[in-house]
């Protein structure tokens, strides 16, 4: 035994001090409030869309004439397939809402001021791609809605002055839906975008070592307490034990609410209602409200806001002398959220 | 909180995971066993038609997803199996290699389904097709339409209209529930039929000079006369010689027995106001009960056995047709098996049916035993034995006793003395020869044809509503208020123009049946009017009191199937006989 | 499971006080021993379902397909049937009686190697002209290498259901284009 352990630290020269040195970051004493613990949650649930994607992909054929039907064999023939393609959904949903519940604790805390900056902005790109990875796989299934949202998405990119046709074209694979058009969604889906967002996840998380993580200081506490605990193993105790209730979670909710089939896509019929996922009903209602190109140019101003953000509020701070100025925006922003999200929610047209 | 805690709630969180997996688990094993239970068609296409289904998925999708999803499609019976044609057939052709026929008949069904088609050819179903002489034809080919076509009387705006098909209410009508006598276009104009045609044992024509004579068009196909073809009709007369049509309730392409389980799948002749049934059907427990439970009954079951896989309720087909416990799950084809009144004629008849399948008419007892081959007490056996999966034999008996006296009171109240008026006037000549060209023939036609069908099938499948307003009550208002007033006048008007003798044989036999004891109250007060107010009110309290004791008396005859067979002898024969007991009108205390 | 047996080596950071040496160790091993358990029995099941997933779901399956009426052959005759697949299969009645027993239905590809036999009537042997193998009307092998290798032509097992010869083919199989099915 001791032996083979000898013959595997020469061929592997690392050893257990420096692997402890790199990953035993001492955690804040606050990331044992679990909302704290908000960013490793969408780790988490990625590593688990990679695991049940990499098995959906074994069925999946990204093709007009054959997607709805691998859905189909997904979702009623093959074993278990219908709960991993709905461990995949609420997955997404869940990774979606933590992705934004991360960056409201990160934006309430004001966690992006000096000197990180920079790694807001890589959360950004972060939101960005997990958006869009939602929105590309929500089209692969090939139903009606799904089919209907890509259209309705392309045109709407369409309405962006001067690259608009471009991005729409590159999105689609022509100018209309086309027999090309699904292969393009689901190489972004499975290809593309999983490998962003992990080399951004990468570079988030160096980011976060060469800081250290932002350090609060709670009114409760006693002042004597150590300010730090050990990464390992105490940290990554909790963040199995999240693991493991999500698990436990999304195996609820995959028996409970399973993914269903809608009516396979239908080009000469558009649905009744027709309605894209849950993360994009604010910009769905924001387009209902507004003419075209003016919802779209605000929605790009919004976001390129939003990545500007740290420098904004730096700005803000300055010219008003309030310091909790963000949060104000911040609360004004959220309920606006909320409020445009419910609303569509809550009629069909 | 502490490290080992942590491990703690880490290791029961893992089994909370695992019991969340093991209920996943189960749901995949139900998932299995219910997947199983409905025999998921797979798309295995046999090589034979494969070509077939290549080119008509893209022409004409419909059937090809039907036939998928079907029993056959399912054991590799595809296309060519049914449509196949042998050379020598009339309306065989060669379609990209194959000889195939359009018309699938119950020659080609039966083929493989030998005793359900055995069992159809039997039926009254397979004998629909024979009305396209009747009254009824007449009624859609030339009271509706016309026999021969004819020219329009005007311009229709856009369109050009050059001569009128006056039998477009047959075709659309009648026969696409009766049946077409299917036709090819010949070569000089001519319609060539079966009768032309004279097939032999295999359906292949004799009437060479016939063959000859049919019309192809571009492509070699014998051309279908538009008139006869699309037909589904269920009595269809085929080229082949075979009667009848599958498909009229098992709908191609898929032929799902699911589908021929269930009442709207008689319903598309079965309504209307001259047989309801499947109105009447909705009406009555069962049809509320199958609207309730329908999820429950198992309806994609293999054999659908009454009594083993549903017992939530009954459709048309599970009393009629289906197979149950009682029976050994045998299912028949022939719907009359368990029927044992026919309310189809002026005057209803028990099902005592002869070796041809037909219903005895004969009177005298002795030569009609000699003429049964089927008893309407077996085939009330049979139709028992269906309610008997949940009714108790005393419910089932008092049933069939409701039945039975409501339909000898139809016959003897209206229909025998409508027949025999009908009868009188005729026999007088104070009708003409012509149907429907007088009044009181319309009049006659709505009492037995429409209200008198409606009351009778309102009874046998217990709906109140039909048997009573929709039925007996305008029967009655029908005789009274239509019938015997126009009869009355046409011998009166008679009367008046040098025919004395014949009409007075008329309203002699008028005033006979409406001084028998049911009818008695319809006229008395006027007569008692006309003689003098004197004795009034002594009848009517003399009829009240025999009222308490009539019913038992009259109860034993109705009961008795012999009774009934005598009482319903010939409708047309009917003179008017004398009751021999005295009945008290039933309606007097109203 | 790295992680548990690694975490039950390392100090304890929040240092409890009060317990005993051995009962710690106590603690300890069992508090890591339970979190192994849970970690291997919840993940575990998980990748077991996942290896079930991708196990395919339809094999081994077969179904039975349509051949012909009964009275559509005699006995000596043959006809062939041609699968889902487009593989050829040779269907004969070998005696009267209406069961299966008295039907045979075998395979024309060559158990050697894959070649087409066919039906030879005048030698009453299916032959295979690539190595010439042949075999008797029951696949059996009599000459070429599949007599030398013992190796019978697939024999596909038969039902009668009803008056209809039914055969069973397995569910699956890329199906090649009608041309060469029919070829």
């Amino acid at each position: 035994m001791s032996g083979f352990l000898a013959w595997l630290r020469e061929r592997i020269p690392v050893q257990g001090a420096q692997l402890h040195e790199l990953t035993n970051e001492p955690v804040p004493n606050h990331l044992k409030r679990w909302w704290f613990a908000l960013g490793g949650t969408p780790a988490y649930l990625f590593v688990v869309q990679i695991i049940t994607g990499i098995l959906l992909a074994f069925y999946y054929q990204p093709a007009a004439a054959t997607a709805f039907e691998s859905v189909r064999y997904i979702t009623e023939e093959a074993s278990f397939g219908w709960y991993l393609r709905s461990l995949h959904k609420w997955a997404a949903t869940l990774m979606i809402a933590a992705v934004i519940l991360h960056q409201m604790r990160v934006y309430f805390t004001a966690a992006y001021r000096r000197p990180r900056e920079l790694n807001w902005v890589i959360g950004m790109c972060l939101l960005m791609c997990t958006l869009l990875t939602g929105f590309t796989g929500y089209s692969l299934v090939f139903e009606q809605l799904s089919y209907w949202g890509a259209t309705v998405a392309a045109n709407i990119s369409d309405a962006v002055p001067v690259i608009g046709s471009f991005a729409k074209q590159m999105l689609l694979a022509g100018d209309n839906y086309n027999e090309r058009t699904l292969s393009r969604f689901y190489i972004l889906h499975a290809a593309v975008l999983p490998t962003t967002i992990i080399l951004l996840v990468v570079v988030h998380i160096i980011f976060i070592r060469l800081h250290g993580v932002t350090e609060l200081k709670l009114e409760d506490e006693p002042e004597d307490k150590p300010k730090h605990f050990n990464f390992f193993p105490d940290h990554i105790l909790t963040e199995l034990m999240i693991g493991l209730v999500l698990m436990v979670l999304l195996s609820a909710l995959a028996t409970i609410f399973p993914a269903t089939m809608g009516p396979k896509a239908d080009p000469l019929t558009t649905p009744e209602v027709i309605k894209p996922e849950w993360f994009f009903y604010v910009s769905f209602r924001w387009l209902k409200l507004f003419s075209l190109t003016f919802a779209v140019l605000s929605t790009g101003f919004i976001v390129g806001a939003m990545f500007l953000w740290p420098w904004i509020d730096k700005v803000l701070r300055r010219i008003t002398g309030i310091e909790d100025i963000s949060v104000y925006i911040g609360i004004v922003a959220t309920f606006a959220l909320v409020g445009l999200t419910v609303w569509e929610a809550a009629v069909a047209h | 909180m502490t490290v080992t805690a942590k491990q703690y709630i880490i290791g029961f969180l893992g089994l909370m995971f695992l019991a969340s997996l093991v209920f996943v688990q189960m749901m995949e094993v139900e998932r299995k066993k219910a997947e199983s239970g409905k025999g998921v068609a797979h798309a295995v296409i046999p090589a034979s038609s494969r070509s077939c289904v290549e080119c008509h998925q893209k022409s004409s999708p419909g059937i090809i997803d039907h036939w998928q999803g079907s029993t056959h499609a399912n054991k590799g019976v595809g296309c060519v199996e049914c449509h196949k044609a042998a050379k020598e057939d009339i309306d065989a052709f060669d379609h990209y290699g194959s000889i195939i026929a359009t018309i699938v008949t119950p020659k080609d069904c039966g083929r493989c389904h030998k005793t359900e088609t055995e069992e159809f050819l039997a039926s009254h179903h397979a004998k629909a097709g024979n009305i396209l002489a009747s009254l009824d034809n007449f009624l859609a080919e030339t009271v509706e339409g016309s026999r021969v076509p004819f020219n329009p009387h005007s311009p229709t705006p856009g369109k050009e209209v050059d001569v009128v098909n006056g039998m477009a209410s047959v075709n659309v009508g009648c026969r696409q529930c009766h049946g077409s006598k299917i036709a090819l276009e010949g070569t000089n104009g001519s319609l060539i039929t079966v009768d032309e045609l004279k097939p032999d044992a295999d359906g292949v024509p004799t009437n060479l000079e016939m063959v000859s004579l049919v019309k192809k068009d571009d492509n070699g196909r014998p051309v279908l006369h538009d008139g006869s073809w699309p037909n589904t009709g269920i009595g269809r007369l085929n080229l082949d010689g075979s009667r009848g049509s599958c498909s009229a309730c098992h709908s191609r392409h898929d032929f799902s027995p699911r589908r021929a389980r269930q009442p709207e799948n008689c319903g598309k002749c079965h309504l209307g106001p001259d047989h309801p049934q499947k109105e009447i059907y909705e009406e009555s427990k069962h049809g509320v009960a199958f609207r309730d439970l329908k999820e429950h009954m198992n309806l994609d079951a293999k054999h659908w056995v009454l009594g083993e896989d549903y017992t939530q309720a009954p459709t048309c087909a599970s009393c009629h047709m289906s197979g149950h416990t009682r029976n050994g799950g045998k299912v028949t084809h022939d719907p009359g098996e368990r029927l044992s009144w026919t309310n189809r004629p002026p005057v209803s008849l028990v099902m005592d049916t002869d070796i041809n399948g037909a219903v005895i008419k004969e009177a005298d007892p002795v030569e009609r035993q000699k003429q049964i081959v089927s008893s309407w007490q077996d085939k009330r056996q049979e139709m028992k034995n269906v309610c008997l999966h949940c009714h108790t034999q005393n419910y089932v008996n008092a049933f069939y006793k409701q039945y039975d006296d409501f339909v000898v009171n139809y016959n003897e109240k209206f229909a025998k003395p409508g027949v025999a008026i009908m009868g009188e006037l005729r026999k007088q000549e104070l009708l003409t020869k012509q149907d429907f060209d007088e009044e009181i023939e319309w009049t006659w036609f709505y009492l037995w044809h429409h209200e008198g069908r409606r009351a009778r099938h309102g009874a046998s499948m217990m709906a109140p509503d039909y048997a009573h307003w929709h039925g007996m009550y305008e029967v009655a208002e029908r005789f009274y208020q239509q019938l015997i007033p126009q009869a009355r006048e046409i011998a009166e008007h008679a009367g008046e123009s040098g025919k004395a003798d014949q009409a007075q044989a008329v309203l002699d036999l008028i005033d006979d049946i409406l001084a028998r004891p049911e009818h008695e109250w319809f006229e008395q007060a006027k007569k008692l009017a006309d003689a003098g107010p004197a004795s009034v009110t002594t009848e009517a309290v003399a009829a009240t009191t025999e009222d308490k004791a009539a019913p038992a008396e009259t109860a034993t005859p109705a009961a008795g199937g012999n009774e009934e067979a005598k009482s319903s002898d010939a409708p047309k024969a009917d003179a008017a006989p004398k009751e021999p007991e005295s009945e008290p009108a039933e309606t007097d205390g109203k | 499971m790295g992680d548990a047996t690694q975490g039950s080596d390392l100090p304890n950071a929040d240092g409890e006080t009060s317990s005993t040496p051995s009962r710690r160790a106590f603690l300890q091993h069992s508090s890591s021993a339970t979190m192994a358990a849970g970690l291997i029995a919840g993940y575990g099941t998980l990748a077991g379902i996942a290896i079930k997933f991708l196990y395919p779901a339809r094999v081994g399956q077969t179904i039975q397909q349509y051949v012909c009426r009964l009275d559509e052959l005699q006995v000596g005759d043959s006809l062939p049937f041609i699968m889902p697949s487009g593989a050829k299969v040779v269907v004969a009645r070998q005696s009267e009686g209406d069961t299966a027993d008295d039907f045979i239905a075998l395979s024309s590809v060559c158990p050697h190697l894959g070649c087409k036999v066919h039906w030879e009537a005048a030698n009453e042997r299916f032959f295979c002209p690539c190595h010439n193998g042949a075999f008797n009307a029951q696949g059996a092998p009599t000459e070429g290498p599949p007599a030398a290798a013992n190796q019978y032509l697939t024999r596909y097992p038969l039902a009668v259901d009803g008056n209809l010869l039914m055969i069973e083919v397995p569910v699956e199989g890329i199906s090649v284009s009608n041309e060469e099915a029919s070829a």
